[in-house]
């Protein structure tokens, strides 16, 4: 049984995620926050981690690259806030989505998620970076 | 009247009566007195002269014909027309010249002095020594001709002296008109001046050395006022140049802050909205997923997510709409510009109690990315930054510098740009530096901060894979350290990683 962590300050986000991972078959663990996450990394290996980017404190890259450190094989979703956080007067999409995306690849995440999506390609994309 | 009393030419022509008035008449009394005692002499020497002579002849007279050779003198005097008395006295016995008896009558024969007195005749006795007794002759000589001499030539002085006091008071009028008229034009040159033709030349044509040295020093005085004053008028220009490019960078910068707060607060909802979003998508679909795909169960949560699908093209669009300012992309661009300008406008907007120090990076640093996004950062910390100091006022310092391979960098930035932003402000409670970035954080009263700045800064910074820290204590104003990575984002890095 694969194991997943899912980061999230969102509780609600983490949750959901955590519910349809789990009706699927996985073993999920949650975080409210990076540093929890990075302790529950550093307990344990998992096969994915899904982690948010933007998190108070510490945030979802400096998780990514710790990961990148600790644990080389372990694939990495990023979930970015959705196409929406910062001055959006200056372009909004373009921080979320192309700025979040390669700021997150660069980190070392091998996909990146806009929130909100669907229970599918939650799924599609945890599959595609499990072993088997 | 108090005008004429005291003007020049009323007090040169009074000062020149003045002089005549108490010299003239000197003069006058000192010329006659001298021409009256010329003449006196003159005929008293005459006289005495004449006298002599004929006591001479009288005295070679023999005894014999004295007193025919008497007569013939006396008659002989008579006729020179001048005497008018004459007498011989010889003891007892008087002789009168037979021409001038009714003239001799009633003469007293005493006046000795000349003058314009008594019968206008001087009398002169002569002794003559006749054989051991003496006999006296005596002449009554007439003053009127030489009377009538003097008289015509004081008339003549008098005339000559009146005559000077005209010359005098003419030269006066003549001599107040030279010196008063270039005063006049200076005058008429001064009132059109103060009338605001300031370049009316001061020209008073003047042959008097001191008019035209004071003509002069008036004309630099007032060449000298003139360019004060052009100075001063262009000082005035470029000064309201100035304050209307302050409120065009005040405007400016107020416009945009106010497209910030709004698309920052759109942003910050959209945001919330997607994070509400997401658990709604996926509980409903799993719900979906469990439900046979025939019922009114199923039907409805299909209705629940196409309303969720709904909702994300909404935010979709919202954020579209609100996308206000042009983002310049992404570009190479001069971190020292990007800050320069922002620090342009925050200029225009810290008040004078705030004093700007700004502390440039040699050589400049290359940025990849959105100018803009930057611009952004600078403007949010020293917004911040000069609102910590509002009131006391302070000092807020900007400073760039290049940070080189240090792991300690927090964020994992290896080769960067650091931007520091540091206030002399109230500082930050402990307890609120954990939480500052967060969105709708806010220290300020309500009302006074969107509590968005930091989140949005925070935001850009994240998204160019940068870093931010603060280090503050309460009372000594706050730090804020941007970093920002080179690497893949520095064009002009050889590599790039």
């Amino acid at each position: 049984m694969a194991a997943i962590l899912v980061v999230d300050d969102e509780v609600d986000v983490a949750d959901a995620i955590q519910a349809v991972l789990e009706h699927s078959g996985f073993a999920v663990v949650t975080a409210d926050s990076a540093s929890r996450g990075l302790a529950a990394i550093e307990r344990q290996q998992f096969d994915v981690v899904v982690t948010d980017i933007i998190m108070p404190k510490v945030n979802g890259l400096e998780l990514i690259r710790k990961l990148r450190e600790i644990h080389p094989r372990t694939r990495i979703i990023a979930i970015s806030g959705g196409g929406s956080f910062g001055p959006l007067s200056l372009k909004p999409d373009a921080i979320s989505t192309h700025a979040f995306i390669a700021a997150a690849r660069e980190a070392g995440a091998e996909e990146v998620l806009t929130k909100p999506f669907d229970m599918d390609d939650l799924l599609a994309a945890v599959r595609r970076h499990l072993p088997n | 009247m108090d005008r004429v009393i005291h003007s020049l030419r009323f007090r040169l022509i009074s000062v020149v009566l003045i002089i005549n008035a108490a010299l003239v008449p000197l003069l006058y009394l000192g010329v006659v007195a001298i021409v009256e005692e010329g003449y006196a002499e003159q005929f008293v020497n005459g006289v005495r002269s004449f006298s002599r002579l004929t006591a001479d002849e009288l005295e070679a007279a023999s005894d014999a014909d004295f007193e025919q050779r008497g007569a013939l003198l006396l008659d002989d005097a008579m006729l020179t027309g001048q005497v008018v008395f004459t007498e011989i006295i010889d003891g007892a016995r008087k002789m009168h010249s037979s021409m001038s008896m009714e003239g001799n009558a009633g003469r007293r024969g005493d006046d000795f002095a000349f003058g314009d007195q008594g019968d206008q005749v001087y009398y002169i006795s002569q002794a003559i020594e006749r054989s051991n007794h003496p006999v006296l002759l005596r002449l009554g000589f007439d003053e009127s001709p030489t009377l009538e001499r003097i008289a015509a030539v004081k008339r003549r002085i008098l005339l000559a002296v009146l005559m000077f006091t005209l010359v005098s008071i003419l030269v006066s009028i003549w001599l107040s008109t030279v010196i008063a008229r270039p005063m006049m034009r200076l005058r008429e040159a001064a009132q059109r001046v103060a009338g605001g033709d300031v370049h009316a030349r001061l020209q008073m044509s003047s042959t008097i050395a001191e008019v035209k040295d004071l003509n002069h020093h008036l004309e630099s005085m007032r060449q000298a006022l003139v360019g004060a004053n052009e100075r001063l008028a262009s000082e005035i220009r470029e000064r309201e140049v100035s304050e209307r490019k302050r409120l065009e960078l005040e405007r400016q910068f107020l416009h945009r802050e106010r497209v910030a707060t709004i698309g920052t607060l759109a942003g910050g909802v959209a945001h919330e909205f997607n994070n509400i979003l997401t658990p709604i998508l996926l509980y409903s679909q799993l719900a979906l997923n469990d439900t046979p795909a025939d019922g009114a169960r199923s039907r409805d949560l299909g209705r629940i997510v196409a309303a969720a699908h709904r909702a994300r093209s909404l935010i979709t669009r919202i954020l579209t709409f609100s996308r206000q300012i042009d983002s310049q992309g992404t570009t190479l661009f001069s971190l020292q510009s990007t800050v320069e300008e922002a620090l342009a406008l925050l200029r225009a907007i810290v008040p004078a109690n705030v004093e700007i120090v700004s502390e440039a990076v040699t050589p400049d640093i290359t940025l990849r990315g959105d100018p803009s996004l930057v611009h952004q950062v600078v403007i949010n910390l020293c917004t911040n930054a000069y609102q910590a100091m509002a009131g006391a006022g302070g000092r807020l310092r900007i400073g760039l510098s290049r940070v080189t391979s240090d792991s300690a960098l927090p964020g994992g930035v290896i080769q960067g740009a650091l931007l520091e932003v540091s206030d002399t402000g109230e500082g930050i409670e402990p307890q609120a530096i954990p939480h500052i970035f967060e969105p709708f954080y806010t220290t300020r009263e309500v009302g006074k901060g969107t509590g968005l700045g930091l989140s949005v800064v925070h935001g850009i910074v994240t998204s160019m894979g940068g870093a931010i820290t603060v280090e503050s204590s309460v009372g000594e104003g706050a730090t804020f350290r941007v970093y920002f990575p080179l690497g893949a984002h520095d064009g002009s890095d050889t590599g790039g990683g």
